[in-house]
C-alpha cells in the first residue's frame, strides 16, 4: 500500500508546482503558537488575577498562602480531571459530589470496622468504580442522556449514603475505635507534607494531572475519548467501540470522585453524607468548562483544566484574603464563571471568522 | 460463477416500518474487481451498504465471506473483515487534526492504554493524503478548515489507509471536482490492482461505465440485474433498468432554456463583494427571469459566493436587490429583501430534520402564519399543502418528519420552504447533490418554470451537466474571482474547464 505514492497523472493546473512552497510558509512559528493557543487567554487572566492580589493584599504572594491555594484547589482538580475525560467524550457526570461523599464516608466506616487502611482505600476507590460504571452503563447502553442519568445517580447515591450512615456524622477517631497506626498513616495521606513543605493532596493532584495528561494526550485511549466527543458515527465507522470508551470515561471519574472524597476525610476526619460534597459538581464541571473544554464534547485539554481549576482556587482565595463576606463570594465566582466562558466563546468565534 | 467470490449476499431482507427496503437481494462480489451499484434513491442501495458496513442487520438472509458464512453484526466485525465504507454524508471529526482523521481507524486498532506515535503516524497521514493529490494539506492543520470536498479525500485516506479488501464507496465524488475524480478513479484502479475489492456506488452513470468490471441495478428494495460492463452497456441500457422503462437519452435533461430569455430588470446587483482568502472583488448582476450558473472548482470561491451573499459570512462590497442595499452580515435582511437560499449541506443547514413537512415548509414565513403570536394551524397546512402539489414531492402526510424522506423529495420540501416567503432572487448551492436522476429532472422543471415566470435563479454547482443544461448564463470562478462569463453556445463543458483552470496571474497575462 505504502507503493506508488503519487498516482496522479501528470496535471496542467498551476496548482501543485506551489505546493512545495505553500507547504513552508504554513508552518506557524512557536510564539504565534502560543498566543494562538486555548490555553493562554486563560492563564493571562490567572496572571492578571495573580498581579492584582499581589499588590491588593499582604499575604497573597506568602509561600505559606500558596501553598495553602495549592492544597485547596487540590480536590477539585482531581475530579475536575476525570469529568474533563467525561466531558471531552460529549457525556457530563452530575454525581460527582455524591460519589465524594459515599467514597469518603464508605471507606471511613470500613476503617472504623477494622479493616486495614489499604483494603479499605482500594474498597473506597472500587465504589467510585461501581458508580462510574453504572452511570456510564445507564448513559451508553441504558440511552438515558448522561445529565438525566447521573442526575438520578446523584440522589441515589446520596441517599445510599445517608442510609449507611444512619445520617450520622462519620468521625475517624481512636475513641470511634481506630487504630493509632493507621489512623496516623490515614491523616498523613491528608493532612501530611511531602519533604516537609509540599501538602499531601497537592501532590495527588500532580500525580493525577500528570497520569491524565499521558492518557489523554499519549495514549490510544485518550485519542479514542477525542474521536467519540468529536464524532460519535465517524469514531463507530473506524472501528472505535464508542460505549466502552464512554463508560471508562466514567469509570475514571468515579474512581477520581471517590479518590477526592478519601482524602478530604483525611484531611477533616469527620464528615456527615448529608453535608459532605453537596454543590460539588457545580465547581468541578465550571472549572473544566473555564478551563476551554466544550459542553458538546471533543474539545479540552488537561493544562487547560488545570487552568480553571487555579481560576476558581485563586479567586475564592483571594475573595477571602480580600475580606468579601461569604454571600458575596458565591455571586462573584458564578459571574466569573459566565465571563470566562463568554469572552473565551467570543474570541474563539471572532478567530474563527 | 466461474470466479470466486470473495463476498455473497443471499437472498436478504429487511424492512423498516411501512417499507421494504431491502426485498430478497442476492448479489455477489468477486476478489479484485470494481462493481458499481446504481439506482434510484430509495432503491435500497444504501441500506445494502450499511448492512455489509453491520450498521444495519438484515431481517433474512445469509452474508457470505470467502464463501464461509458470516454474520455481520456491528461495524467492527465488519471492519475485522476488512471491509471499509466511505459513507456519502462525511463521517470525520471536526475537533481533530486531518492526519488524525486518517489515522482514526489505525488509531481505533491499538490497544487503549499504548503510546501514539505522532511523528511517524503524521508522515504515514501525509503519504495517504499525497497518494490522493493532497500536497497542499498539512496534516497537523484542524479538518474543519477544510473544504467539503478536502474533508471528503481525507475520508477515503482514512478508508485506503487501513488493510482493505473491501473499500464501499457511497457517492464518493458528489463533492469533487473533476480532476479530484480523476485522482480518486486511480487509487480505485490501484487498489484494484492490488487485489482489493472496490464497491462502487453512484449515481453518476458515465463514470460507472467508465470505471466500472461489472454494474448491478437495484430498484425499489429488490436486485435487478447484474451487467459484465462491456460494449453491450450503454447509458440508455442502465437508465432504462434504474427507472423500469425506456426513455430516451436526451430525455434525461431537459432543453436549455432560451439564452435571451431575460431582458427584465436586474433582481440582484453585486458589487466588488469579498471574503478574506476566499473571494475577492466579485462584480456581477442577476436579471429577472434568468437561471445564472455559477462553475468552478473546488477551491475557486464558488462555494463560498452563496453564504457571502446570504449574509452568512463577514464580507465586504455591497448588495442590492431590488434597489434595498442588504445589511453585511445579517440573512433576516436578505430574507427581508426578497432572497431565498437553498444551502448545499441539506442535513446540515437545510432542513429541519426532526420536524414534520408542514413545519419545514413554513419555516422561513413563520410570522406569516401566526395570529397574535398562536400557529395558524388550518393554514400552515392549506399553505404545506400548496407548495407540496405544486413541487409533486412524494410525502406519506403532511405530519411525516422530514427525517424520513428521501433526498429528492427533502430537497422539493427545501424548495418549498424557500419560496413560500414569495422571493424575487433564489439562490441555490448544489440543488441537487445526491439526489436521483429522476428528481433532479423534476427538481430543473421547477426551476425553469419560476423563471419563466420572472424569478431570478442564481445556481451555484459543481455538476456540470447541470450547469451547462440548466443555465441561460454561466459565471465561472476560479482562483476567487470570475474568470470569466458564457453565454448561450458558447456553454461548453471545455469552455468551462478552460476557464476553471485558469489562474488569476494568467488572466493578466
Amino acid at each position: 500500500m505504502k507503493s506508488n505514492a503519487n498516482t496522479g497523472s501528470a496535471s496542467k493546473t498551476l496548482a501543485e508546482p506551489q505546493s512545495a512552497d505553500r507547504a513552508k510558509r504554513f508552518r506557524i512559528p512557536l510564539i504565534a503558537r502560543l498566543l494562538g493557543a486555548k490555553e493562554t487567554g486563560i492563564f493571562l487572566a490567572l496572571i492578571i488575577m495573580g498581579l492584582f492580589l499581589a499588590v491588593s493584599t499582604e499575604n497573597f504572594l506568602s509561600s505559606t498562602n500558596l501553598l495553602n491555594v495549592g492544597r485547596q484547589i487540590s480536590l477539585l482538580g482531581i475530579m475536575a480531571i476525570g469529568m474533563a475525560f467525561v466531558m471531552i467524550s460529549g457525556e457530563i457526570d452530575l454525581s460527582v459530589g455524591s460519589t465524594y461523599a459515599l467514597g469518603g464516608l464508605g471507606t471511613g466506616m470500613l476503617i472504623l470496622m477494622g479493616w486495614w487502611l489499604v483494603p479499605a482505600l482500594l474498597m473506597g476507590l472500587v465504589f467510585g468504580a461501581v458508580i462510574g460504571l453504572i452511570n456510564g452503563v445507564l448513559s451508553t447502553y441504558g440511552r438515558v442522556p448522561s445529565l438525566i442519568a447521573t442526575l438520578g445517580t446523584l440522589s441515589v447515591i446520596r441517599g445510599t449514603a445517608l442510609i449507611m450512615t444512619g445520617g450520622q456524622p462519620v468521625t475517624i477517631n481512636a475513641r470511634n475505635g481506630a487504630d493509632p497506626n493507621l489512623l496516623a498513616a490515614f491523616e498523613y495521606l491528608g493532612q501530611g507534607y511531602l519533604f516537609g513543605v509540599i501538602p499531601m493532596q497537592l501532590v495527588f493532584f500532580v500525580a493525577v494531572a500528570a497520569l491524565g495528561w499521558l492518557l489523554l494526550s499519549r495514549t490510544a485511549f485518550g485519542f479514542r475519548v477525542f474521536a467519540v466527543g468529536g464524532s460519535a458515527k465517524a469514531a463507530r465507522v473506524s472501528g472505535i467501540h464508542v460505549p466502552t470508551v464512554k463508560i471508562w470515561a466514567f469509570v475514571i471519574m468515579g474512581v477520581l470522585s471517590s479518590l477526592a472524597g478519601i482524602l478530604s476525610l483525611a484531611f477533616m476526619p469527620s464528615g456527615q453524607a448529608g453535608r459532605t460534597g453537596l454543590g460539588l459538581e457545580l465547581d468541578v464541571i465550571a472549572a473544566v468548562v473555564v478551563g476551554g473544554a466544550s459542553l458538546t464534547g471533543g474539545v479540552g485539554t488537561i493544562l487547560g483544566v488545570v487552568l480553571g481549576v487555579l481560576i476558581i482556587g485563586v479567586l475564592r482565595n483571594g475573595l477571602v484574603l480580600l475580606g468579601i463576606s461569604p454571600f458575596t463570594q458565591e455571586v462573584m465566582v458564578g459571574l466569573v464563571i459566565i465571563v470566562a466562558v463568554a469572552i473565551d466563546k467570543w474570541s474563539t468565534k471572532s478567530r474563527s471568522a | 460463477m466461474s470466479e470466486t467470490s470473495i463476498l455473497e449476499v443471499r437472498n436478504v431482507t429487511r424492512t423498516f416500518p411501512g417499507v421494504m427496503a431491502l426485498d430478497n437481494v442476492s448479489i455477489d462480489f468477486r476478489a479484485g474487481e470494481i462493481h458499481a451499484i446504481i439506482g434510484e434513491n430509495g432503491a435500497g442501495k444504501s441500506t445494502m451498504m450499511n448492512v455489509l458496513a453491520g450498521e444495519i442487520s438484515p431481517d433474512s438472509g445469509t452474508i457470505l465471506v470467502d464463501g464461509r458464512e458470516m454474520p455481520i453484526t456491528s461495524p467492527r466485525v465488519s471492519q475485522k473483515l476488512g471491509i471499509k465504507v466511505v459513507f456519502q454524508e462525511l463521517s470525520l471529526c471536526q475537533n481533530l487534526s486531518v492526519g488524525e482523521n486518517v489515522l482514526l481507524g489505525a488509531f481505533a486498532a491499538q490497544p487503549a492504554i499504548s503510546y501514539l506515535n505522532r511523528t511517524r503516524s503524521g508522515r504515514m497521514a501525509a503519504d495517504m493524503l499525497a497518494r490522493l493529490g493532497m500536497y497542499d494539506v498539512q496534516t497537523d492543520t484542524p479538518l474543519a478548515g477544510l473544504t467539503v470536498a478536502k474533508q471528503q479525500l481525507v475520508e477515503i485516506a482514512r478508508a485506503i489507509s487501513q488493510e482493505v479488501r473491501i473499500l464501499i464507496l457511497d457517492e464518493p465524488n458528489s463533492a469533487l471536482s473533476p480532476r479530484e475524480t480523476g485522482r480518486l478513479f486511480d487509487v480505485v484502479r490501484n487498489l484494484k490492482s492490488q487485489g482489493v475489492t472496490i464497491i462502487y456506488v453512484s449515481h453518476h452513470l458515465e463514470e460507472v461505465l467508465v470505471l466500472a468490471d461489472r454494474i448491478s441495478v437495484m430498484r425499489d428494495g429488490r436486485m435487478i440485474t447484474t451487467l459484465e460492463n462491456g460494449p453491450g452497456v450503454s447509458l440508455e441500457r442502465l437508465v432504462a433498468h434504474m427507472i423500469g422503462r425506456s426513455i430516451n437519452a436526451s430525455g434525461q435533461y431537459a432543453l436549455r432554456s432560451d439564452a435571451n430569455a431575460h431582458k427584465g430588470n436586474i433582481a440582484m446587483e453585486v458589487r466588488e463583494l469579498s471574503v478574506p482568502s476566499h473571494i475577492r472583488k466579485i462584480s456581477f448582476q442577476l436579471w429577472q427571469g434568468e437561471i445564472l450558473g455559477v462553475a468552478g472548482l473546488p477551491d475557486s470561491g464558488k462555494d463560498v459566493l452563496a453564504d457571502a451573499i446570504f449574509g452568512l459570512l463577514v464580507r465586504s462590497g455591497e448588495i442590492e436587490i431590488g434597489g434595498i442595499r442588504l445589511a453585511p452580515h445579517r440573512p433576516s435582511h436578505a430574507i427581508a429583501a426578497g432572497m431565498s437560499f437553498v444551502p448545499a449541506d441539506r442535513r446540515g443547514a437545510g432542513v429541519l430534520l426532526s420536524m414534520n413537512v408542514a413545519e419545514n415548509v413554513i419555516s422561513s414565513a413563520l410570522e406569516r402564519f401566526t395570529r397574535a403570536g398562536f400557529l395558524r394551524l388550518g393554514l400552515i397546512r392549506g399553505t404545506a399543502q400548496q407548495y407540496v402539489d405544486k413541487l409533486d414531492a412524494r410525502i406519506a402526510s403532511l405530519g411525516q418528519k422530514i427525517a424520513t424522506l428521501s433526498g429528492g423529495n427533502q430537497q422539493k420540501i427545501i424548495l418549498a420552504r424557500g419560496l413560500v416567503t414569495g422571493p424575487r432572487v433564489l439562490m441555490l448551492h448544489e440543488p441537487t447533490r445526491g439526489i436521483d436522476v429522476g428528481a433532479k429532472v423534476e427538481i430543473y422543471d421547477i426551476l425553469k418554470s419560476l423563471a419563466a415566470d420572472g424569478m431570478a435563479i442564481l445556481m451555484i454547482s459543481s455538476e456540470l451537466p447541470e450547469i451547462i443544461l440548466h443555465s441561460s448564463r454561466v459565471m465561472v470562478m476560479a482562483d476567487k474571482i470570475i474568470m470569466g462569463q458564457l453565454r448561450g453556445s458558447k456553454i461548453t463543458e471545455e469552455a468551462i474547464m478552460s476557464l476553471a483552470t485558469r489562474s488569476d496571474r494568467e488572466r493578466a497575462a
